[in-house]
């Protein structure tokens, strides 16, 4: 298959994908949310990690999901710690700066968005490519960022060098929030994806 | 006297927000919260509520499981699934099995309440 | 570390740097292994991922510092090459190995430093430090003019070695 084919493919699950996901992530919160940030490409696990590194603000609130079915993917979804405070506010309603803490519900707010948007991701490859996947629960981290990264890559990054990758970062308009999504496709699942839509 | 309800689902955010509007209206108590469906059939056969609402994906056992697993103890249980998931097959399934009714995540405090009334049978004028 | 020239090192990969410099990584379940020369002021930082490359050793497309048993020879010669500094010339210090998502059974920080102590053994490369294990991530930052290792772990204050 051409390597145009696989990106294709991949541009258009990203699109679809992230769309849905920042339409489901206004509603949760209950305010708008920008996509700022939509690419699909190729990262050199090193330089990846180290751009990372370069723009780690320190702590994270992250949720790993892994997406099982026809087509596995990765999924990662984190907030810089202070954010997902005022995403815990937002979410219940409470004044801002309601919440002062990383307490059980900081984490589940960051966890049930992961939950929701990981759904939303699984539902376009249900109604757009009629592609069976469904997400296990999340696993939770509060970490510095770079080592929230790092894991989720590691697994596909002891195989390979290079990674194929979607990547997005949502603000959230009204509270000035910024939140990152990260897609990775597992094993062969650009091929499978590409084969269940015709392109082979 | 208040209908007595269990909430599950493994985020304890979703628990307080469901625990919010119910409480709120004044007629539902919230007898216990859940984190899974194995501690949800558990707690089901202790406290014996009015209505469970359920998550489907959660770890140790899953909603459609424990959804299962209560209607083999209590045909006549009332379960709201809960999910995030907008797909017709999992929901069909709750549907077939048994499950009253369904919302979607993310949800409004409205849906919720028309969820859980519907499930009693009550309308909006005629809620207690 | 103020007015010091930061460079940072991405997972699976090393850097050398020399006086006036710091190296910088942060760690998950990777090892960062710091190798010093106190005589030349100068040292590199690998971060490493696996134990043994296996057969990928012998392809043309190995990443060599992904691996313990091919990234600190690597390091090893390229501080004698670059900076002049011997192995006999150096003194190492490792960190990290911290198991970050639970559920995981394999204790891959674990491996990792044991198979970098077996090398530093058989290179007679003192350890002169170790920091490893935990459920958190680790900051370090390896400065070139002394040698001393800055290290903290998430949610923890910063301690030296």
């Amino acid at each position: 298959m051409a390597g145009k084919d696989v990106h294709y493919v991949l541009r258009l699950v990203a699109k679809l994908s992230i769309d849905k996901a920042s339409q489901v992530l206004s509603k949760m919160v209950r305010a708008g949310s920008k996509i700022e940030l939509e690419k699909v490409y190729l990262a050199d696990i090193s330089k990846a990690t180290e751009n990372v590194m370069a723009s780690d603000r320190g702590a994270v609130v992250g949720a790993f999901v892994d997406l099982v079915g026809d087509i596995p993917f990765k999924f990662l979804f984190y907030v810089d710690s202070q954010d997902s405070m005022m995403l815990t506010d937002l979410i219940l309603r409470r004044p801002d700066g309601a919440t002062k803490a990383i307490d059980v519900y900081t984490m589940s707010a960051v966890q049930e968005l992961g939950n929701i948007l990981s759904s939303a991701i699984t539902n376009v490859f249900a109604s757009d490519f009629q592609v069976a996947m469904k997400p296990t629960p999340p696993k939770m981290v509060h970490d510095y960022a770079s080592t929230v990264f790092q894991e989720f890559l590691m697994d596909a990054a002891t195989e390979q060098n290079e990674i194929l990758m979607i990547e997005s970062t949502f603000r959230v308009v009204k509270v000035d929030i910024k939140c990152r999504m990260f897609l990775l496709p597992k094993n062969d699942a650009q091929k499978t994806l590409a084969n269940i839509i015709g392109l082979n | 006297m208040a209908k007595r309800i269990i909430t599950v689902d493994d985020a304890p955010i979703i628990r307080l927000m469901i625990k919010d509007v119910l409480i709120e209206c004044g007629k539902y108590d919230v007898v216990a919260e859940c984190s899974n469906g194995r501690e949800a059939v558990e707690k089901y056969k202790e406290l014996r509520p009015d209505l469970v609402t359920m998550d489907i994906i959660m770890p140790e056992m899953d909603g459609i499981k424990a959804l299962e697993e209560i209607l083999k103890f209590d045909p006549s249980a009332k379960v709201v699934m809960v999910t995030a998931i907008d797909q017709r097959e999992s929901l069909m399934k709750a549907i077939r099995l048994g499950a009253t009714d369904y919302i979607v995540k993310p949800f409004e405090a409205d849906r919720v309440m028309s969820a859980v009334q519907k499930a009693f049978g009550e309308s909006p004028e005629t809620a207690p | 570390m103020e007015g010091l020239k930061e460079i940072i090192v991405g997972m699976a990969d090393f850097k050398t740097a020399k006086e006036g410099e710091v190296l910088t990584t942060i760690l998950g379940s990777c090892v960062g292994l710091c190798l010093y020369s106190p005589k030349h002021k100068v040292g590199g930082l690998l971060h490493l991922m696996m134990a043994s490359a296996g057969a990928q050793a012998m392809s043309p497309t190995c990443k060599k510092a992904k691996y313990a048993d091919t990234g600190v020879p690597e390091l090893i010669r390229s501080l004698k090459v670059m900076h002049g500094a011997s192995s006999t010339d150096l003194i190492a210090k490792m960190f990290g190995g911290a198991k970050v998502l639970q559920g995981v059974e394999r204790n891959i920080g674990g491996e990792n430093s044991a198979a970098v102590k077996t090398i530093l053994l058989e290179y007679g490369i003192p350890l002169k430090a170790l920091k490893l294990g935990g459920e958190k991530g680790y900051r370090i930052k390896f400065a070139m003019d002394t040698g001393k290792v800055a290290c903290q772990i998430f949610g923890q204050i910063v301690e030296e070695f």
